[in-house]
């Protein structure tokens, strides 16, 4: 019996950090409250953040959480 | 590399090294070749990497999670190993008509379980980690 495919979250943290006046991936650590390492598996799309950090990091770059995550089905 | 993958990666060495040891040791000491478990007390020095330094946020969600699962896997992988001896104990006993096992037995048994609780635990966090970077 096939198995349903599970749907994975994209994000644009990367474009986003980017964008907003070269923010580091270590300044955006400090002001989300995780490591850069997790910045960094974030934005490889290995990590599926949990509501409260994808909540703060909206919050962050004042997008919507839409904006920022999108769920690839 | 973390503060807790770190912690991770002298989990699995202290625990590999502990029981290279032990495996050197046993042709030596017999039954005394455990004291080469007490090795594992390293892993103690393993709470100097989390170290609060400054504002720096050090252990996060991410890791706590990784720590959740590997603990759970190392966890459930002792207890196996103890259900799985103690089978082959009791079937060993009914085959071999002796009733009692012997004290040496449980402290092998032990010590084993304890290695190979914080080396599977280490290493699945390791694992974890190493996946998450290659993404």
């Amino acid at each position: 019996m096939p198995r349903k495919k599970e749907s994975t979250l994209r994000n644009c943290i990367r474009e986003l950090r980017t964008a907003t006046s070269g923010m580091t991936q270590q300044e955006l650590a400090d002001r989300v409250g995780v490591t850069r390492q997790t910045i960094v598996a974030l934005e490889g799309g290995s990590y599926t953040p949990s509501l409260t950090l994808a909540l703060r990091i909206t919050k962050v770059f004042g997008k919507t959480t839409e904006a920022v995550f999108q769920l690839d089905e | 590399m973390n503060a807790m993958e770190k912690v991770a990666w002298t989990e699995l060495v202290v625990c590999v090294t502990a029981v290279a040891s032990v495996t050197l040791l046993l042709p030596w000491l017999g039954d005394r070749a455990t004291t080469g478990f007490a090795l594992l007390g390293l892993m103690v020095f393993s709470t100097l990497f989390i170290r609060r330094r400054g504002n720096r946020v050090v252990v996060d969600e991410r890791d706590r999670e990784i720590e959740r699962k590997a603990t759970s896997i190392g966890v459930s992988s002792a207890w196996m190993t103890l259900f799985l001896v103690l089978i082959a104990a009791t079937m060993w006993s009914g085959y071999s008509h002796v009733d009692a096992v012997p004290i040496r037995f449980l402290n092998w048994l032990i010590w084993i379980q304890f290695a190979i609780c914080y080396g599977v635990k280490g290493l699945v966090a390791v694992i974890m980690y190493r996946r998450q970077h290659a993404a």
